[in-house]
């Protein structure tokens, strides 16, 4: 634990020489948000700061110390187990997303269905376990009985974006990917609609950071997401609202 | 000039901590008992044996071309030898991100190369050939950027001595130039190597991630970062400890080389 608290120790004065040079009034109100937000954030509000990867690489980053204000994660554990750890305050579902089959837009390998999947030579690409699109891609499977279409699979992604560039550039026959993700490279990417009943729960959370300097702005960013513009601003990109 | 002396003491006490203090902080953060839990995981050494494996062809490739591609380039000149040069080091600089789409660009489905392959039946994304290829081009420019200064460091007058004793080219080359040349050859090739064990932009990019066949020690590290973060830090040890060895092996090299110099 001492080990910890030395390294904590030193992000804070790190961060502390950061702070210094600004006013403490200019800094932006920083913003951690999953990748599948990049979308949709910046247009709503666009003087945060804002950080997009994968959701389990933000709560990582958070629980070593980084300075954000709100986290916004494409799933409930995560900001439920960082409720618990005190890292986030009380997290509140605001989007809710649905899982599709992605390929690419002249489909080489004819995927039609899940169940072309398991043909020989078809490359999948899937989030690996752990990353949130990884372990709704293997509960969608579950639900279908077609796990045996993960002997297809040839790369496991730490992120939604990289399965869906790795299908935008023709490497991948197909991925599971969000519904949200196809919308931003159309052009390139068609969707396989999924069966509604095997759909996992995809809800996204928003929680103001513990330690946070600005939690009055955090909620205002929060109730902004949540207002009838925020609910515009998500349908449009393709996310479901509570 | 005492000052002078204390200035260059700090600098230097600066870059070691500056260096150092992270790579001790990471030993810190995990008990040799969790190391060796960790290293027995089945990810760890699956990713160690891809590693090895694919950094062991790569490095042979880069041995095989990079030694007399530097030869020539060390004792020839022509138009354009200094833009050679400078282009084969490129990719020294190049972020690695960047040298992933490069790669797909020539060897994806939709690349230079991509129909001439799927003709040919041939598909390297995603396998172990992609590993090796992403691992040649960002470590290969280490070997024979040194591999050049290694060559032209070889006093010219043995090489004409050789000559007007009739050796041949290859004679000239195998027995003279080579071993004056060892162990600066060495050097870029433990570089070279470590820098490709090391390799994640390009291979996440252009070969992908799947344990047991393109996941490497470093894409094993990402990926356990938020599953199993003790055994993120402990292969990430296991790393350092390997390049820590290699490039400490390397200075032990004996210089039994009587005619270069050598800075030790």
């Amino acid at each position: 634990m001492t080990k910890l608290a030395v390294l904590v120790a030193m992000l804070a004065v790190t961060g502390g020489c950061g702070r210094d040079g600004a006013e403490a009034g200019s800094r932006p109100l920083t913003v951690f948000a999953a990748s599948s937000l990049t979308e949709v954030f910046p247009e709503l509000e666009p003087r945060a700061r804002y950080q997009f990867a994968g959701s389990d690489d933000l709560a990582l980053q958070l629980r070593e110390g980084a300075g954000a204000d709100v986290l916004a994660a494409a799933s409930l554990n995560y900001s439920a187990e960082l409720h618990d750890e005190g890292v986030v305050g009380q997290p509140v579902v605001f989007a809710t997303n649905r899982l599709v089959l992605a390929v690419p837009e002249d489909n080489p390998g004819g995927i039609r269905s899940v169940d072309d999947l398991s043909a020989p030579d078809v490359r999948l690409v899937i989030g690996a376990e752990g990353v949130p699109v990884g372990d709704y891609t293997r509960q969608v499977l579950d639900n279908l009985d077609a796990t045996a279409v993960l002997e297809s699979v040839v790369s496991e992604e730490e992120d939604v974006k990289a399965i869906v560039s790795k299908i935008a550039l023709g490497e991948a026959d197909a991925g599971f990917v969000y519904t949200t993700d196809v919308r931003s490279a159309e052009e390139d990417i068609l969707s396989i609609e999924l069966p509604a009943e095997a759909q996992p729960t995809v809800e996204y959370t928003i929680a103001v950071v513990s330690e946070s300097e600005r939690k009055t702005e955090a909620q205002d960013f929060i109730d902004l997401v949540l207002s009838d513009e925020g609910v515009e601003a998500l349908e449009a990109a393709g996310f479901g609202t509570p | 000039m005492r000052w002078f002396q204390l200035l260059l003491i700090i600098a230097c006490a600066v870059v070691v901590a500056f260096l150092l203090l992270p790579l001790v902080a990471l030993f810190l953060r995990v008990s040799p008992g969790d190391l060796i839990a960790a290293l027995g995981s089945g990810v760890a050494l699956d990713a160690l044996i891809v590693t090895l494996k694919t950094s062991a062809i790569a490095h042979l490739l880069i041995l095989g071309f990079g030694t007399p591609a530097a030869y020539l380039l060390a004792t020839k000149r022509w138009r354009g030898h200094s833009a050679t040069v400078a282009l084969i080091e490129l990719p020294l600089v190049l972020p690695p991100v960047v040298a992933g789409i490069a790669l797909l660009s020539v060897f994806g489905r939709l690349g230079l190369l991509g129909e001439t392959m799927d003709v040919l039946g041939i598909s390297i994304s995603f396998t172990q050939a992609a590993v090796v290829l992403a691992v040649v081009f960002v470590a290969s420019p280490f070997f024979v950027r040194q591999a050049i200064v290694a060559f032209e460091g070889v006093d010219t007058g043995l090489l004409e001595a050789a000559r007007t004793l009739r050796a041949s080219p290859w004679r000239v080359f195998s027995r003279v130039a080579l071993p004056l040349a060892a162990r600066g050859l060495a050097t870029g090739s433990a570089l070279a190597f470590v820098r490709g064990l090391g390799e994640f932009g390009a291979t996440i990019i252009f070969a992908g991630s799947f344990r047991g066949v393109t996941q490497t020690l470093p894409l094993a590290i990402y990926g356990e970062l938020d599953q199993d973060f003790e055994a993120a830090i402990a292969i990430s040890v296991l790393l350092v400890l390997i390049s820590a060895a290699l490039l400490t092996a390397i200075r032990w090299v004996p210089s039994w080389n009587p005619f270069t110099l050598t800075s030790r």
